[in-house]
């Protein structure tokens, strides 16, 4: 892939990064030198040796790499679910390493979706139940937890499903509702970790149409870590991590043109 | 196009009740998993429970069967009371066993003749003296013949009162290590010193009942101990009284009736010396007439039938009858089976008492160590159940639950299946703790259930369920909650 590089690894991603729809753009989640390592039984593991990025918000950001690339671990610190070793996160510019765990709570419940490879619903709950969790957390009363959980269900398609369980419903429809439960307090950014890892090709896709339709019609900002290719027809760019630091970042129609060379050397 | 401005708040707490709802929506809908948590507590309270009741029924069954057999055992104190005066050093261990104003308190320092602050001296003297000839008793024959050589009794005090038999009793506490004296040397020479005067008075005390004694011995006639007493509520209480002792009413009507039992007793067991009766009773038993002996005889009689039959043979047989009713025999051979039931559960519960709460050594170790395997067995139970949930912790972590939350939801579910699990327990472990109590005595419970404290019991053993469940939920739910959400998601 190196003979395509647009943008210079070690990661000049701030200066690169262009705003995709006009000049409107802020800058929501900045890291700064982030690095992370950890120890098990001493030895030291370095995830991330140094990550300089900037998220703008509105932006579809694909994130490629192998396994253990250190792909999760970047997630986790831009999601405000781990703190880096050395360096400093900022989620529109407030430094995640200030926050209070109230306040940390407080971001993840309302600023922040997670959607996971996994799904990672609660077993025990509804498909409503399991979307209003959060809401509960946040502050808001059962009925009107109720009225925007079944407006979250309507939008992915699982409105008449919302009293079954995890168990009752496929892996695509898990997703949604995952994707339903990431919306619930109307967040800022939409952390995906590979959410379509674990679906069959057509499923997989409904869950990008989810996506890019929560991106363009919310201006929801979407991390996406993925293996998937088909990302790339709806990402506005897209990021390479390996061995902890950023390879390349590339706005997509830049890839775009590229994107035969890829093909050819993945088949 | 511009993205949602982000301000950062505190997260708003989740009231109690509404964490309540949560906890209690998780095990409505975690049900089977949760039915296997109670139900490991619910063993593990009823291993306990059931120690815990099988003891308490032991305790009070001992205390009550003692209770009862010490006042059937009235008439035979009496009767060895008013016919030997004892020893100086039974006087000295009744008087130490005295408390002051009872009875036998009030008769010593009459029989001996002594002033209220005498008798208060002589009591705590006594005392001082039987614990030390208890000390010389209890020695095995060796070591008690290296310390006072043969000598026995009070016969004790005046060896060691010589200075060899000082000096011996001194090289002897030196050289056997594994018993100590009671007190110091110091205070038993003090004690020596002052033994000739309590030796007087203990003398005294067995003169006076010896004299009281003779003194009731002369008025009873032709009429042995027994039979005088069975009119301990008329004439012959008042000659008791004025010989000296402290006989009370109520006592003396109790040893009336016990007296007069135990003649009509004495009596029936003497008919057995008929042949015919012997025949009788061996051929409604069912066995040779060699073979008829007292127990036989009182079951025999314990349907007024057969005691008429039996009253009919006696009256033919010449013996009298005067004063014989074969309903009053039947109830008194029913009386006997009771008294048999009684001595059987004083020896059954002999080592109550002793160890934990007072239910005996080996039920008190018993107990112990069910209460060890029930805090192990709740703390596994709820150590799996938060672990094995720490991936729906680290999810919730995400969605923005706060620490706290966590923990209180956790240990208010811990605290309902504690509950649950331990009114089960306690519940299941009585009901099996009590029907071995009551199979052991064979379905009769002198005094009745000790309901009061099997209740406690039970209350106790599900207090504790549920602190031990809550507790056992606090390290876990604490370390899972403490952890960043993608560290817990990593354990599985």
């Amino acid at each position: 892939m190196t003979e395509s590089t647009s943008v210079t690894a070690g990661a000049r991603g701030p200066e690169s990064a262009q705003p995709p729809g006009g000049g409107k753009s802020r800058v929501i989640i900045r890291t700064i030198a982030m690095k992370k390592s950890y120890v098990m039984k001493e030895v030291v593991t370095e995830a991330l040796r140094g990550v300089d990025v900037e998220i703008l918000t509105g932006e579809f950001i694909s994130v490629m790499g192998p396994s253990g690339s250190g792909k999760s671990t970047f997630f986790n610190m831009i999601g405000a679910l781990d703190s880096p070793s050395e360096g400093r996160v900022f989620i529109d510019e407030v430094d995640v390493a200030q926050l209070t765990a109230e306040e940390l709570a407080y971001l993840r419940c309302n600023k922040i979706g997670y959607i996971f490879q996994t799904y990672n619903l609660i077993h025990y709950m509804t498909a409503l139940e399991n979307v209003t969790t959060p809401m509960a957390f946040g502050g808001v009363t059962p009925d009107e937890a109720r009225e925007r959980g079944m407006e979250l269900l309507d939008l992915v398609g699982l409105k008449d499903r919302w009293h079954h369980r995890p168990i009752e419903m496929s892996g695509g429809q898990q997703q949604r509702v995952a994707i339903a439960r990431s919306m619930a307090n109307r967040p800022s950014v939409l952390l995906c970790d590979e959410p379509t890892a674990n679906l069959d090709l057509a499923t997989g896709q409904e869950i990008l149409d989810i996506l890019e339709k929560t991106n363009n019609e919310k201006n929801v900002t979407i991390i996406c870590a993925t293996h998937d290719h088909r990302m790339m027809n709806i990402c506005d760019r897209l990021m390479w991590i390996r061995d902890g630091r950023i390879e390349r970042i590339a706005r997509r129609d830049e890839v775009h043109i590229e994107l035969g060379g890829i093909g050819d050397e993945a088949g | 196009m511009s993205g949602k401005q982000i301000t950062v708040a505190n997260q708003p707490r989740l009231s109690l009740r509404r964490v309540a709802g949560i906890a209690a929506d998780g095990i409505r809908y975690r049900l089977f998993r949760c039915a296997v948590t109670v139900a490991v507590i619910s063993v593990a309270v009823a291993f306990l429970t059931n120690t815990l009741s099988e003891g308490l029924v032991k305790r009070s069954v001992s205390a009550e069967s003692r209770r009862r057999l010490a006042r059937l055992h009235l008439v035979h104190n009496w009767m060895s009371r008013l016919s030997d005066p004892g020893t100086i050093e039974s006087v000295m261990a009744d008087a130490a066993s005295a408390s002051p104003g009872s009875p036998s308190y009030r008769e010593i320092a009459a029989l001996g003749g002594f002033a209220e602050s005498e008798m208060a001296a002589f009591r705590k003297e006594s005392a001082l003296a039987t614990g030390y000839l208890r000390f010389f008793s209890e020695l095995d024959y060796d070591r008690r013949r290296r310390f006072v050589h043969t000598a026995n009794g009070t016969a004790i005090f005046k060896r060691l009162s010589t200075p060899e038999g000082m000096e011996r009793f001194i090289r002897a506490s030196g050289e056997i290590r594994s018993v100590r004296f009671v007190s110091s040397v110091d205070d038993l020479r003090a004690f020596l010193a002052r033994w000739p005067d309590l030796g007087k008075q203990a003398r005294a005390v067995l003169a006076g009942r010896s004299r009281a004694i003779r003194a009731i011995a002369g008025k009873m006639g032709e009429r042995t101990v027994l039979q005088a007493l069975s009119s301990a509520d008329a004439d012959f209480g008042e000659t008791v009284r004025k010989a000296g002792f402290v006989l009370e009413p109520e006592i003396a009507a109790a040893l009336t009736g016990q007296a007069s039992r135990l003649l009509v007793a004495q009596r029936l067991e003497k008919s057995a010396e008929l042949t015919p009766v012997r025949q009788l009773v061996a051929r409604k038993l069912n066995v040779t007439p060699m073979e008829v002996t007292s127990r036989l005889l009182w079951r025999f009689l314990r349907s007024a039938a057969n005691a008429r039959a039996l009253i009919g043979l006696m009256k033919e047989g010449g013996l009298s009858i005067t004063g014989l009713e074969p309903e009053s025999v039947a109830a008194l051979a029913k009386t006997r089976k009771e008294q048999q039931a009684l001595a059987r559960a004083e020896r059954l519960t002999s080592d109550v008492g002793k160890g934990l709460l007072g239910v005996g050594e080996r039920m008190g170790w018993l107990l112990s160590v069910s209460m060890l395997v029930c805090a192990v067995g709740i703390a596994n139970a709820m150590l799996i159940s938060v672990t094995e949930r720490f991936r729906e912790i680290a999810t919730l972590k995400c969605l923005g639950a706060l620490d706290g939350f966590i923990m209180i939801l956790f240990v208010m579910e811990s605290c309902v299946l504690g509950a649950a699990g331990g009114v089960l327990g306690a519940l299941l472990g009585s009901l099996i703790g009590v029907g071995r109590a009551l199979a052991l005595f064979s379905f009769w419970i002198p005094g009745g259930l000790p309901y009061g404290d099997l209740f406690a019991g039970m209350g106790l053993a599900v207090i504790s369920g549920v602190i031990l469940a809550a507790v056992a939920a606090i390290y876990p739910s604490f370390k899972a909650a403490r952890l960043a959400p993608m560290e817990a998601m990593r354990v599985d």
